[in-house]
C-alpha cells in the first residue's frame, strides 16, 4: 500500500447549497422503499433472521424501520468461539493490511452517504445535517484508526546499549465486545470496531436494540472491505445478550457507550474473573454527562445564545455531550435567560426529515416519560422560563424547556435527563461555578463563555471535563481534532477519534537480545 | 432598454487602461492633501503597532471587541492588560501600560483612556447613537454633494422581540429621515439619474436582523419570518418615498436574501415601489451566475423603477475561508486579491451595460476599482449620473469628497447604533482596515499611485 495522505475529516454536506438539498427527499424515499429492515444474527458466514425485535421510527412509531432476531446466550457463546477462532487470522496480518480493510470500509460507506444518514434520520430521528455528520464520523473513524494502527505497529523506543536489542511492541489484546448506543448509531458503534479491529482485535457488535438497523451497514462495510466474516460478528438483542457478552471468560475487552448505571454494571462484571478466564477484562466505557455552559460577565451573549441553546436542543438534548446547565454570572443573568428563552421559544419541533426542525422526538415513549418527570419536578422545584408547546402528538416529542432558580439539591441539575432540559443557575463568578462543576459526579464537556485570557486559563485548570470549548458550542467533536471521551463517572478517560485511543487495545510486549557472541557484538 | 450585450471584451482594454488612470489621476489630486494617509481614520499610533505585529493586533482587536461588555474602568484595564499579556513582546509603550495595570488607581486611570480611544475610533465608522442624532451629520454631508444610507447596528438577533425592535427602528429612521430631508437644498446630482428621481432618505437592512429564524440548511422559514417584517417596511418607504436597500451577509443566508427580495420585490403592491436595491458580492467565485440571475430578473421585472445592484467586495472574506476550511468545502471567495478585484472589473461592466433595467453603484475604497468604473461607463456611453459610488463613512471620507468634487453621485454608507450594538461592525472595519492586502493600507504605505492603479 502506497503512503496514506494524512488524515482529513469528511466533510459534511453543505446543506447551504440548495442543490445538495434537493438530493435528500430522493435518498428517504429511495429508502422507505427497502422498509423494514431484516437485521439478522451475524456469526461468521451464517446468518439467522428473526422477527422478535423491531426498531421503529420515534417520530411515527407505526413504521417498523428494522426487524431482528433476539440474539440468545448460545448466540453469543458461538459468537464468542467464532471471534476467539479468527484471533489467529486476522490479529497476525500485518497493519497495513488491517488499515486497507478499514478504508475500503470507509469507502463503501462514503459511496451510500446519504442512504446512510436517511436510514438514520428514520431509525433514530435524527435530523439531516445531524445524521450526515454521524456518518461522516463514521468514515473518520475508519480513517483514522487505519493510520493510527500503522503508527502503532512501529512499537515505542527504548534505550538501547551495546550488546542488546530492546523491542516493544503492541499485540491485539483478543475478543473486544463492543456494545454501542443509537445516539449516534452509525459513528459511535463504527469508532468502537474500528479502534477493535484497526489493532487486530477480533469482534462481537451488539447494538442498541433501538438501532440496530444502522448497525447492519457498518457490518456489511466492514466485511465488504475485508474482514473477515468471523472476525465480527453482529448480534442485534437487548440488555440480556450484551451482559452474556461481558461476562463471558473469553472476552477481553469490552468497549460501551452508554448510560451510567449499565457502565458500572460492566465494571462490576468485569471485576469477577469466570471460570476458564485467562485474561483481566479491560472495560472502555463512555458514560453520561451533565455538562455546564459557564458565561461569564464579559461574555459576547451573540456568540452564548446560539452557541447554548444548539448545544442543549440540537438532537433533543441526546448527545452526551448536550449542555444541561448553564452557570451564567448574576451581573448578565436576566439579560441571558430572557435571551435564551426567547431563541429557544423559536426553535421548531418537528419531524426528523423535515430541514426545518431543530428539535426532534426522542428516541422512544420511556424517554418522553423520564424527560417529563424532570420537567415536572423543574416546574415544582424552580420557574419555567420557557416550554415549547404544543408538540406533536404522535411520535415521542418533548417540549423543549428551560428551568431556572432551582433548589442546588435539585436532582434536576445532578443527574442525567438526556433530553431538551436546561436547567440555568446563577452564579457569583467564575470561581463559583468552577466550585459547581467540581461538585458533580459527571466530567464529560464543559462550555465556557469569556474574554479574558486569564479567566479561560482559570477555568482550563479547574475543570475536571474531558473537553472544555470555549466561545463555542459544546457539541460536535470532530476525530483528530477534539478527542473526545469524559473523566469521573463519565467514563474510562478513553479519548475516541484521539492519538491515545488504541492503545486500549493492545498489550505491550518487550523482547529483549543479547547480541554478544562469544565477545563481538552480532 | 439599451441591453444589447456588449462583450467586455469589446471595450478597448488599452483605452480602458489609459482612463482609469486619468480618472484615477483627477481623483488622487482631488484628495484633501492631509489625507494622503487614510490610516489616520484610526487611531493612527495604535494601528501602526497593531499592523506590524500579529499577536498585538490581535490583542487590541479582542480589547475593543470586549469594551462594551465591560462593567467598569477597572474592569476595562484588567481585560487590557490579560490580553496583552498573551503578547510575547510587547513594545515598551504596552509594557509601561502592563506595569499601570498592577494597581487599581493605574487601572482606573489606564481603563478610563483605554475607553477613551475606543470610543474615539467607534465615532470615526459611526455616526451617532440614534437615527434622530445622525440626521445634522446627514445634513451635513448632503451639504457637501454627499448623499447617505442609514445602517442600523444592532446586536445579533436570536428572538422575535429582537427581530420586531430592529424592524421598529428602521421603520423610524425611515420615518425621521424622509421627514427631515425634504428641507435639504435641492442637489441635482444626487436626486436624479436617467430613469427618474432617486429618493433622499435611504436606509440599509439586514435581513438577519429581521428574524431570528435564518438557518443556512433550511432558508425558507427565516426568508416566510423576514417577508413579514420586511413588507411593512416597503410600505413606508413607497409611501415616505424613501429607498430600503437590502444589505448582503455571509453566504450562510444569501439564498434566503437574494430570493426574499426578489420575490417580495414584485409582488403587485410593491410594482410602484418603493425604489429598493440589493448587494452583489464580487468575492464570491460564483457571483457571476448571481449575476445573472439578478440581471434575468430585473429585465422580466414589471417594477416601474429600476432594482439598484450595489456591487462590493464583500465584508465576511475570512469568514467565508474559515468555515470552508473547517467544514472541507470548497472555499465560496476567491483566495487571490488581484482574481477577487478582476471579477469587481468584469461585473462593474457587466452591471453597467445593464443598465437602464438596473440601477449601478460601485461601492468601493479602492480607487482603481472605482477609477475603473468610471472610466468603463464613460467608455460604453453612459452619462455619469447613472452611475453611483458608494463609500463606507469612516474609511472612504476622503474618496467621497474626491468624488463628490468631481461631481459623481456618491452616497456614504452611515452605521448608526451605540457601541454595544455597534462592536460587531467595528471590530470588522478595524480587522479590513489593517489588513495586509487591503488597498487602504497599501495607500497609506506609501505605494506609488502607478501601482495603485494598475490592473489586478
Ligand atoms: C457603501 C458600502 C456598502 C457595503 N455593503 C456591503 C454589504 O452589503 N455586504 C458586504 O459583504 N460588504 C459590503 N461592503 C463592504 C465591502 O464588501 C468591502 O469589504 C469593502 O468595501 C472593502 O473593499 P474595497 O474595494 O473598498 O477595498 P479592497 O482593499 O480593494 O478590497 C478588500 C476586499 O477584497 C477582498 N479580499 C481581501 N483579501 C482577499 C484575498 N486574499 N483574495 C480574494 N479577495 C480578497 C475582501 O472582500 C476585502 O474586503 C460595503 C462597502 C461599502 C463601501
Amino acid at each position: 500500500m502506497a503512503e496514506l495522505p494524512p488524515f482529513a475529516n469528511e466533510p459534511v454536506l453543505e446543506l447551504r447549497r440548495a442543490a445538495v438539498r434537493a438530493q435528500l427527499s430522493d435518498a428517504l424515499a429511495r429508502l422507505d422503499q427497502q422498509l423494514p429492515l431484516s437485521v439478522p444474527v451475524m456469526i461468521g458466514g451464517d446468518s439467522r433472521s428473526g422477527e422478535e425485535l423491531l426498531s421503529t421510527d420515534p417520530g411515527d412509531p407505526d413504521r417498523v424501520i428494522a426487524r431482528c432476531p433476539r440474539a440468545s446466550e448460545s448466540d453469543v457463546a458461538e459468537a464468542v468461539a467464532t471471534a476467539r477462532r479468527a484471533r489467529g487470522d486476522w490479529g497476525m496480518r500485518p497493519a497495513k493490511e488491517r488499515a486497507a480493510a478499514l478504508l475500503a470500509a470507509a469507502q463503501w460507506l462514503r459511496e451510500r452517504r446519504l442512504e446512510l444518514a436517511a436510514l438514520e434520520v428514520r431509525e433514530c430521528a435524527k435530523p439531516w445535517r445531524e445524521a450526515d455528520s454521524d456518518v461522516c464520523e463514521a468514515i473518520d473513524f475508519l480513517e483514522y484508526y487505519a493510520r493510527g494502527a500503522i503508527e502503532l505497529d512501529r512499537g515505542a523506543a527504548l534505550l538501547q546499549v551495546p550488546g542488546e536489542r530492546n523491542e516493544l511492541d503492541y499485540f491485539p489484546r483478543g475478543v473486544a465486545a463492543v456494545i454501542s448506543p443509537w445516539n449516534f448509531p452509525l459513528a459511535i458503534a463504527c469508532g468502537m470496531t474500528a479502534g477493535a479491529l484497526a489493532t487486530g482485535n477480533t469482534v462481537v457488535l451488539k447494538p442498541a436494540e433501538q438501532s440496530p438497523g444502522c448497525a447492519l451497514p457498518l457490518v456489511q462495510a466492514l466485511r465488504a472491505g475485508g474482514v473477515p466474516a468471523d472476525a465480527l460478528a453482529l448480534l442485534p438483542g437487548e440488555g440480556d445478550a450484551g451482559a452474556a457478552l461481558v461476562r463471558h471468560p473469553d472476552v477481553a475487552t469490552i468497549v460501551f457507550t452508554g448510560s451510567l448505571p449499565v457502565g458500572l454494571e460492566i465494571v462490576r462484571a468485569a471485576a469477577e474473573p469466570a471460570d476458564g478466564q485467562r485474561e483481566i477484562k479491560r472495560v472502555v466505557a463512555e458514560l453520561g454527562g451533565k455538562n455546564c455552559v459557564i458565561v461569564d460577565a464579559d461574555a459576547d451573549l451573540d456568540e452564548a445564545v446560539p452557541g447554548i441553546v444548539s448545544s442543549a436542543f440540537a438532537y433533543a438534548g441526546q448527545k452526551c455531550s448536550a449542555a444541561a446547565r448553564v452557570l451564567v454570572h448574576e451581573a448578565i443573568a436576566d439579560q441571558l435567560i430572557e435571551r435564551v428563552a426567547g431563541a429557544v421559544r423559536v426553535l421548531v419541533v418537528g419531524h426528523a426529515q423535515e430541514l426545518e426542525t431543530e428539535v426532534p422526538p426522542v428516541i422512544e415513549s420511556s424517554a418522553q416519560e423520564r424527560v417529563a418527570r424532570y420537567a415536572e419536578l423543574a416546574a415544582s422545584q424552580g420557574r419555567i422560563a420557557v416550554r415549547v408547546e404544543p408538540v406533536p402528538d404522535r411520535g415521542w416529542f418533548c417540549p423543549p424547556t428551560v428551568a431556572t432558580d432551582l433548589p442546588p439539591d435539585s436532582p434536576v441539575l445532578a443527574e442525567e435527563i438526556f433530553g431538551p432540559l436546561l436547567a440555568i443557575d446563577r452564579v457569583r463568578d467564575v470561581e463559583h461555578a468552577c466550585d459547581v462543576v467540581d461538585g458533580l459526579r459527571f466530567a464529560l464537556t464543559g462550555g465556557l463563555f469569556a474574554r479574558d485570557p486569564a479567566t479561560v486559563r482559570y477555568v482550563r485548570r479547574r475543570t475536571p471535563v474531558g473537553n472544555l470549548y470555549v466561545n463555542r458550542g459544546i457539541t460536535g467533536a470532530m476525530v483528530g481534532r477534539q478527542p473526545f471521551g469524559g473523566n469521573r463517572l463519565s467514563g474510562t478517560g478513553s479519548k475516541a477519534g484521539g492519538p491515545d485511543y488504541l492503545r486500549q487495545f493492545v498489550e505491550p510486549r518487550a523482547v529483549s537480545e543479547n547480541t554478544m557472541r562469544h565477545g563481538l557484538v552480532v | 432598454m439599451t441591453g444589447v450585450s456588449v462583450d467586455p471584451a469589446s471595450i478597448d482594454r488599452d483605452e480602458l487602461e489609459r482612463h482609469i488612470r486619468e480618472i484615477g489621476g483627477e481623483l488622487a489630486a482631488a484628495f484633501p492633501s492631509s489625507a494622503r494617509h487614510p490610516m489616520r481614520a484610526l487611531d493612527a499610533r495604535a494601528m501602526d503597532f497593531a499592523s506590524s505585529d500579529q499577536q498585538l493586533k490581535a490583542a487590541l482587536f479582542r480589547f475593543v471587541d470586549v469594551t462594551p461588555a465591560c462593567r467598569s474602568l477597572d474592569d476595562l484595564a484588567r481585560h487590557l492588560r490579560d490580553l496583552l499579556e498573551e503578547v510575547p513582546e510587547a513594545p515598551p509603550p504596552i509594557a509601561a501600560a502592563m506595569r499601570i495595570a498592577h494597581t487599581r488607581a493605574g487601572r482606573t486611570a489606564l481603563g478610563a483612556a483605554a475607553a477613551a480611544g475606543v470610543k474615539h475610533m467607534a465615532h470615526r465608522f459611526i455616526v451617532a447613537e440614534s437615527p434622530a442624532e445622525a440626521l445634522a451629520g446627514l445634513r451635513a454631508l448632503w451639504d457637501r454633494g454627499v448623499a447617505s444610507s442609514v445602517d442600523l447596528l444592532g446586536e445579533a438577533t436570536v428572538t422575535e422581540p429582537e427581530a420586531d425592535h430592529y424592524a421598529n427602528r428602521c421603520d423610524e429612521a425611515l420615518e425621521q429621515i424622509a421627514t427631515a430631508s425634504p428641507r435639504w437644498a435641492s442637489r441635482p446630482t444626487l436626486e436624479a439619474d436617467s430613469s427618474g428621481p432617486i429618493p433622499r432618505a435611504n436606509v440599509s437592512v439586514k435581513i438577519s436582523a429581521l428574524t431570528p429564524l435564518l438557518r443556512a440548511d433550511a432558508p425558507e422559514r427565516g426568508r416566510r419570518d423576514a417577508a413579514g417584517r420586511l413588507r411593512p417596511l416597503l410600505r413606508h418607504a413607497r409611501e415616505l418615498g424613501a429607498h430600503v436597500h437590502i444589505d448582503m451577509e455571509s453566504l450562510d443566508s444569501r439564498e434566503a436574501v437574494l430570493e426574499l427580495v426578489l420575490e417580495l420585490l414584485i409582488e403587485p403592491e410593491f410594482l410602484e415601489g418603493p425604489s429598493a436595491g440589493l448587494v452583489l458580492q464580487a468575492y464570491l467565485r460564483d457571483s457571476p451566475d448571481q449575476a445573472a440571475r439578478i440581471l434575468e430578473w430585473a429585465r422580466t421585472s414589471p417594477r416601474s423603477s429600476p432594482l439598484q445592484v450595489r456591487l462590493v467586495k464583500g465584508a465576511y472574506w475570512d469568514h467565508e475561508l474559515v468555515q470552508a476550511r473547517q467544514h472541507g468545502w470548497p472555499t465560496p471567495v476567491f483566495e487571490v486579491k488581484a482574481e477577487c478585484d478582476r471579477n469587481f472589473e468584469e461585473l462593474t461592466v457587466r452591471l453597467l451595460q445593464s443598465r437602464p433595467a438596473v440601477r449601478v453603484a460601485i461601492a468601493s475604497h479602492n480607487l482603481r476599482s472605482v477609477a475603473n468604473a468610471i472610466a468603463a461607463s464613460r467608455m460604453l456611453g453612459g452619462e455619469d449620473r447613472d452611475l453611483e459610488l458608494q463609500v463606507l463613512r469612516g474609511l472612504g471620507d476622503e474618496l467621497q469628497d474626491a468624488l463628490a468634487s468631481l461631481g459623481m453621485r456618491v452616497r456614504t454608507y452611515c452605521p448608526v447604533g451605540d457601541l454595544v450594538a455597534g462592536m460587531a461592525y467595528l471590530v470588522r472595519r478595524l480587522l479590513e482596515n489593517t489588513s495586509n492586502e487591503s488597498f487602504l493600507s497599501e495607500q497609506a504605505r506609501g505605494t506609488p499611485l502607478e501601482v495603485l492603479l494598475a490592473a489586478p
